[in-house]
């Protein structure tokens, strides 16, 4: 939180900022009826670089449990994988974890 | 009657072969499904807001990065009809197609027949269970959108096939 101090001059709470930085974001990929799970699988090779294996291991989870966490780290990050994601439209969101 | 096959042409072309006359209909329908991409139900699918409560990303976003996105599905949408113009008969006595692409346009086939599947989907409310029936009354209209959702799905899984995961053409 910025706070005024004198005039021109804006204290911003160390800690605070640190904190927020700090704070890792969970990238969500949802379940959807119409996605084909060898698509999905596809997505998650192409986008975070996962073998096989672990990329098929999220699609279940996105499958069976109707969200899967792919990716957790930082916020500009997070954005950017959220954006990748929903290139491939996939139903994709960003939450703090 | 030849099977549907995706296959590579040559080192830079992809042939589609054996396309039944419901799955011609369906490419046909492409452009015209696409188009519904802005209504509200289809809109909000794909383009989802990315947070669920910080209200100044999910307005950040929509103004900056769903342009962007909705640019690129337009541009891979357009890509394809220019494609399917070339789609042409094969066999008289099956009315099969076949059509030829360019190699570099495959991922804008993906992304043009997911994103209809998508809209079918959602303008029709689609469930999971919807998408395991297996008798279709084709006059119902929710019931036909299944039947285009499941012949695009046959093309799309090819089509993926033949992307060969993260080996296929990077975006």
């Amino acid at each position: 939180m910025a706070v005024p101090t004198q005039p021109g001059v804006i204290q911003i709470d160390e800690t605070a900022t640190k904190e927020s930085l700090a704070t890792p974001w969970n990238v969500v990929v949802h379940n959807d009826p119409i996605n084909l799970m060898t698509y999905v699988t596809m997505v998650f090779q192409r986008v975070f670089g996962y073998p096989r294996e672990k990329a098929e291991r999220h699609m279940l989870e996105v499958h069976q449990r109707g969200r899967s966490i792919v990716w957790s780290g930082g916020r500009e990050q997070a954005e950017h994988y959220v954006h990748q994601l929903q290139s491939y439209q996939l139903l994709t969101t960003m939450e703090k974890s | 009657m030849n099977p549907l096959r995706v296959s590579a042409a040559d080192e830079k072309h992809i042939r589609i072969t054996g396309i039944p006359p419901v799955l011609v209909f369906c490419l046909r329908d492409l452009p015209h499904i696409l188009e519904k991409r802005d209504q509200p139900d289809a809109h909000s699918r794909l383009f989802p807001a990315p947070t669920r409560n910080d209200m100044k990303a999910n307005h950040d976003w929509e103004q900056l990065i769903v342009p962007e996105l909705r640019h690129l599905f337009v541009t891979s949408g357009e890509t394809v009809a220019r494609d399917l113009a070339k789609l042409e008969e094969e066999s008289m006595e099956t009315h099969s197609c076949c059509v030829t692409f360019a190699a570099v346009h495959l991922n804008a086939w993906i992304s043009a027949i997911n994103e209809a599947r998508l809209i079918l989907g959602e303008l029709n409310s689609v469930t999971e269970q919807d998408m395991n029936q297996e008798d279709l009354d084709l006059d119902d209209p929710k019931q036909f959108a299944i039947l285009k959702i499941g012949a695009l799905g046959w093309l799309l899984q090819l089509l993926v096939t033949v992307a060969g995961g993260p080996a296929g053409e990077p975006r």
